[in-house]
């Protein structure tokens, strides 16, 4: 098991380092003059001015020099400072929200972890529950209701969904609302009476025992949350069931019965942790998409998360935002792989002891 | 006397399919008694499975269905009871392993977990104890290092040795019957004739009464005292396993005996096989379902469908042609 888990750590570097050369390699695409572009505020003068910054920041060097560049960044020959260089955590400068980006992460990133925290557990928990019930009473009722909502679940778009939600619970009569937090909590916590632990707002409001902000935070969040449960529900759904019902016909579950076991033993037991092993992939899936961002809802709901961050960067087009963000979303994708990898290997011997 | 064990009276089985009504098992009546081995014969698809699997309502409602029929163990009829007390039945009664060793234990649960699971549930026994006995177990059916290898998973046990531990874990209570499901076919014929060999090493010690299912006609002659010939859903012929080999009494029979590769080759001799293709389970046939292969065909077996009758000690057929004259009975 260590052995396994030493392999996979190993792993990790050399895939950072594909995840940076394909990034920027994506940006390598546009030509030296395009890219000075990032630099220059103003309309340029003339193109003396164009070619001064092009030599200034070396933007037509080597692939290489450029990459290696972009991970360490330059020192500066007079005061020796150090500026850029992803590998030291900078990230660069977002013009369009006048912050370094790593800020923009720091910032905006806890509040999609607060999200995906209270969208994770549920997501996974009610998702296989509904899919072993399904898979175990194949073709009956329940089964027939959870096949017409993994199928609804699967095709409603999510900013229709979204729009209904926001139709019924905020336009009308704003029982739940938009955004992140009312304003009476931001002043408390620009006052700073209010502690902030973990940054989640809504774990730090518990761990204050303040429930009129825990209330609060759940009212902002509610709408994203049901929005991101109904896909993710019906995605694991149909994942578990289908693999459920596959498991169920396997030899080892006769053999199981055979033996005089509870039919509740058999599925608990004997079916259920074989069925697990491609819901435990597809969950690594699952968990990057709500850690990376989910794009869409949070722009649905103005919920200023690292998918709202990404959108706004985008559509104003704020490479080196993007670029930061990508890398980090990168990041969260090897993480949590590698969480995954583990966690197979946890369930599944074949993969532990080979 | 000696005591029936297991009498099972007009078993029906049917699978409902797209394609329709599957008749598997069509009316099958057999006895085991105590300390009796009886082999069920028959090629691929012929019901002997799903017979024996009904019998324990192991079959996968649905698609199956047990439609008729009476399995009595002891004075209990199995298809009549509750799912509870079937549950007692199976494992500490009767046990049961399976064609393919490769698939039919549990991947991700160590051997010592599957091992000591019907310990504990029928016996009553504390996790320690159950460990001992398992250990005890894999002894007996051979494997070595008994206690080191408990807590291996079953992708480290090779073929033959899966097979020792679904043996062991069918016998872990001790039941009166081994329902033995094609023990060997998936196995390499060397490690074949070691499971062979264990099997009627263990009856003689434990003195169960065994029901091998197989097609392969060898095996049966080495390990049963009575054979049951199943064809399409219904038994065809039984006889003890001499008389059935020196004086086979049904055409289909006959046909299997003769497709038997001889050691000794006779020169430019073609493997006999019979004709044609067993037929397909949808409908219930009305005539002898052998009767578009048989070579003794008449009349009658066309209009009426031969039920099983007795034409000597304990040999029974179902033919209406007497093969010895080709005149009908």
């Amino acid at each position: 098991m260590a052995n396994y888990i030493i392999r996979r750590l190993l792993l990790v570097p050399v895939l950072l380092i594909g995840v940076t050369l394909i990034i920027f390699g994506m940006l390598q695409l546009l030509g030296p003059v395009e890219r000075s572009a990032l630099y220059v505020t103003d309309f340029p003068k003339n193109e003396k001015q164009i070619e001064g910054v092009i030599k200034k920041y070396g933007l037509d060097d080597p692939f290489f020099v450029q990459y290696w560049r972009w991970l360490t960044g330059v020192k500066d020959p007079l005061t020796g400072e150090r500026e850029g260089g992803i590998l030291f955590g900078d990230f660069g400068y977002s013009r369009t929200a006048s912050q370094d980006v790593i800020d923009i992460i720091k910032t905006r990133f806890p509040n999609t972890l607060d999200l995906a925290l209270w969208t994770i557990f549920p997501m996974i928990s009610v998702g296989i529950w509904l899919g072993v019930k399904a898979a175990v009473n194949q073709n009956k009722f329940i089964d027939q209701i959870a096949r017409v909502y993994s199928i609804v679940g699967t095709s409603l778009p999510v900013f229709v969904f979204g729009l209904l939600l926001l139709m019924l619970l905020y336009a009308n009569n704003q029982w739940f609302l938009p955004g992140k937090m009312s304003d009476w909590v931001s002043r408390l916590i620009y006052s700073g009476e209010f502690k902030q632990y973990t940054h989640l707002l809504s774990v730090d409001a518990l761990l204050n025992l303040r429930f009129d902000i825990f209330w609060d935070a759940m009212r902002h969040m509610i709408m994203p949350i049901i929005t991101l449960s109904y896909i993710n529900w019906a995605t694991f759904l149909r994942v578990t069931r289908s693999s459920m019902l596959e498991t169920l016909r396997m030899d080892y579950v006769t053999t199981a019965r055979s033996k005089g076991l509870e039919e509740r033993d058999v599925i608990n037991k004997h079916a259920r942790p074989n069925a697990m092993l491609p819901v435990v992939t597809m969950m690594g899936s699952s968990i990057v998409g709500l850690l990376g961002g989910v794009v869409i809802t949070e722009t649905v709901f103005n919920y200023p998360g690292i998918g709202k961050a990404a959108a706004d960067a985008a559509s104003q087009l704020d490479a080196v935002t993007i670029l930061g963000l990508a890398i980090f979303t990168g990041l969260i994708l090897i993480i949590s792989n590698l969480v995954v990898d583990v966690l197979y290997a946890f369930i599944d011997p074949r993969v532990r002891l080979s | 006397m000696t005591n029936r064990l297991l009498d099972v009276k007009g078993l029906e089985t049917h699978f409902n399919t797209p394609e329709g009504i599957v008749h598997a098992v069509n009316g099958v009546s057999f006895t085991l008694d105590e300390g009796e081995t009886l082999g069920i014969v028959g090629e691929s698809g012929c019901g002997k499975s799903v017979t024996m699997l009904s019998c324990l309502r192991l079959v996968p409602m649905p698609p199956g269905k047990i439609v008729a029929g009476q399995a009595n163990y002891k004075d209990r009829d199995l298809l009549a009871i509750s799912e509870d007390e079937i549950r007692k039945v199976r494992g500490a009664h009767i046990g049961m392993i399976f064609q393919d060793p490769m698939t039919s234990l549990n991947p991700v649960m160590t051997i010592g977990k599957q091992l000591t699971e019907p310990l504990i549930l029928h016996l009553g026994l504390t996790e320690k104890q159950a460990r001992n006995r398992s250990i005890e177990l894999l002894g007996i059916v051979g494997i070595p290092r008994a206690s080191d290898r408990l807590k291996d998973y079953p992708h480290q046990y090779s073929g033959g040795m899966r097979q020792r531990v679904m043996i062991a874990m069918a016998l872990a209570c001790m039941p009166d019957i081994l329902i033995a499901d094609e023990p060997t076919t998936a196995l390499d014929v060397t490690i074949q004739a070691q499971i062979v060999e264990l099997v009627i090493q263990l009856r003689e010690e434990l003195g169960m009464s065994i029901v091998w299912i197989t097609h392969d006609l060898g095996v049966v002659a080495s390990i049963a005292n009575r054979v049951a010939v199943m064809y399409a859903g219904f038994i065809i012929e039984e006889a003890p396993v001499k008389k059935l080999y020196a004086g086979p009494s049904h055409p289909y029979t006959v046909g299997l005996l003769n497709s038997l590769p001889q050691i000794q080759v006779q020169e430019k001799k073609r493997l006999y096989s019979i004709n044609g293709m067993p037929p397909t389970l949808y409908k219930i046939p009305h005539a002898c379902p052998f009767a578009p292969r048989c070579p003794w065909v008449i009349e009658r077996c066309w209009s009426e469908n031969p039920l099983l009758f007795p034409i000597g000690d304990s040999h029974k057929v179902a033919c209406w042609v007497d093969i010895k004259t080709g005149r009908e009975r």
